[in-house]
């Protein structure tokens, strides 16, 4: 567990599958266990991705929150290689 | 006098210079333009020819070319690399020190494969993303590989070429089996992504491929690090795979002059509006190709559509035109599938890549491509392009003028500022 956990927010929105699970990809390489990564997205793909991603992973789908015209979905880093 | 400064003499630099030779002929003549290509190399790779070296035994010769000859009357071709661009000053500095003013400035330096990225894998891996010599080396490699385990991985995204790890383990399947050894050799597939491509559509026509292939598959592996003493690949996601010879895609960045300068993201590429180019937050700065920040394959089909975009409205600018065009975000890249056929992953900003069937004649209008590159790169072939690709780009719906930077909406502690 890191000392101090982090919370980002990374913004995919008008970005067409692979670019939201990308970036999600590109938060996870840099962050520590119990880092919270947000991803805003449009793509409606990129729920189904990170929720297949966290399953096979063993990270946390913490929630998927339906805002105006796209989603936060919001991942806990719970396993991490390191 | 119009100063027209192009750095990178890959394919979108070499292309969009030659085309702005052609539309400013009477003003370079005249005096009036000039158009400066700023570049390291004065050999021009035909990039996708690294495929068929590695896989086909080719010979890298045979991808190869003076930058001179591929160049149209007009251009000035400088063969000293750009180690710094001042947008405020609008002047890009070589590597001998000389000083560049521009009125344009176009940016097409590429992306770099760099393997030393990931802990192990320069020392533990092979590629054919780093130039014809590495690929030379798998293609020797093969030629002692009596059996065991190749892995194929995807170890940083985005990478060029997006179909080329898929076509890799495809070629290494077809290769072993003309060999007669197939069934010694097993190729497992790695990829970060959650399926064998990223694109689901065409995943659909890959994916019973690779099964009836026997090539396995493992998704959502982020590369980690590789023990080239153990020959073991890991994932950040905790997996890990044995192998006796790993050919891996490295994590790719933006050039160091764009580092240098201060005008890229963190991975050295530029922020770059996706239908004009022009470089955000810059003046009368454009940006083509691998060296932009935008979320569209990295190839050279997207660098030639883009550059014909830029140079229209350069010329537009010049001429004190309104016609102004934007950039559809049109991608076609071409896959080789096995057995002399191939599909073409297509798709624009608005459409996704649709179905394919893997044909013949896709396949041999890929091969086709490694034969007219030389003479598209003059500008030659564009009404032919133009009937190939159909729309890939229309007219401009607002003023041609630099978005602004807007601030990364990455945060930490909690606060969202989207």
């Amino acid at each position: 567990m890191s000392a101090v956990e982090q919370h980002k927010v990374i913004d995919s929105r008008g970005s067409f599958c692979p670019g939201p699970i990308t970036d999600l990809f590109k938060a996870y390489r840099s962050a520590q266990l119990g880092d919270v990564i947000e991803l805003l997205a449009t793509d409606p793909a990129a729920k189904a991705d990170v929720t297949a991603w966290a399953q096979k992973s063993g990270n946390e789908l913490v929630d998927v929150i339906d805002e105006q015209g796209y989603m936060r979905i919001i991942v806990k880093i719970t396993k991490k290689r390191g | 006098m119009q100063r027209v400064v192009v750095i990178g003499s890959g394919d979108g630099g070499t292309f969009t210079a030659n085309l702005l030779a052609s539309e400013l002929h009477d003003e370079i003549r005249g005096g009036l333009a000039s158009v400066q290509l700023v570049g390291e190399h004065l050999k021009h790779p035909f990039q996708p020819g690294n495929l068929d070296v590695a896989f086909k035994g080719a010979d890298p010769e045979k991808y190869v070319k003076d930058e001179t000859e591929l160049l149209r009357k007009g251009v000035d071709f400088i063969q000293d690399p750009a180690v710094k661009i001042d947008c405020a000053s609008r002047s890009v500095t070589t590597k001998s020190g000389r000083v560049l003013g521009y009125d344009f400035l176009i940016i097409a330096t590429g992306a770099v494969a760099d393997p030393s990225k990931i802990p192990g894998l320069a020392e533990g891996s092979m590629n054919f993303h780093t130039g014809g010599e590495s690929a030379e080396r798998i293609w020797q490699a093969l030629q002692k590989f009596e059996g065991g385990t190749i892995v194929v991985a995807i170890a940083g995204t985005p990478h060029k070429c997006p179909p080329s790890p898929d076509e890799a383990a495809f070629m290494l399947d077809e290769f072993f089996r003309k060999r007669g050894i197939r069934d010694k050799v097993k190729i497992q597939f790695l990829t970060p992504y959650p399926r064998p491509y990223p694109a689901e559509k065409i995943s659909k026509v890959v994916e019973p491929m690779f099964q009836e292939k026997g090539i396995e598959v493992s998704t959502f592996f982020n590369v980690d690090t590789v023990d080239p003493k153990e020959r073991k690949i890991y994932s950040l996601e905790g997996e890990a795979f044995d192998y006796d010879l790993l050919i891996a895609v490295p994590p790719h960045h933006g050039a160091d002059v764009i580092t240098n300068s201060g005008i890229g993201d963190q991975d050295g590429y530029v922020p770059t509006d996706r239908g004009t180019m022009m470089v955000i937050g810059q003046e009368n700065a454009y940006c083509i190709g691998d060296a932009t920040n935008i979320p569209v394959s990295k190839s050279g089909v997207v660098a030639h559509l883009q550059s014909v975009v830029v140079a229209h409205n350069i010329v537009a600018e010049i001429e004190k035109s309104q016609d102004l065009l934007e950039y559809n975000g049109r991608i076609n890249c071409p896959m080789e599938v096995g057995q002399r056929r191939a599909i073409f992953v297509s798709a624009t900003y608005t459409s996704p890549p649709t179905d394919q069937t893997p044909s013949m004649v896709k396949y041999y209008m890929k091969r086709s491509f490694a034969m007219i590159y030389w003479r598209a790169l003059n500008g030659s072939l564009e009404r032919i392009f133009d009937l190939f690709f159909g729309k890939t780009r229309f007219p401009l719906s607002k003023p041609l003028e630099p978005e602004k930077k807007i601030e990364v909406k990455v945060t930490e502690g909690g606060k969202t500022n989207a």
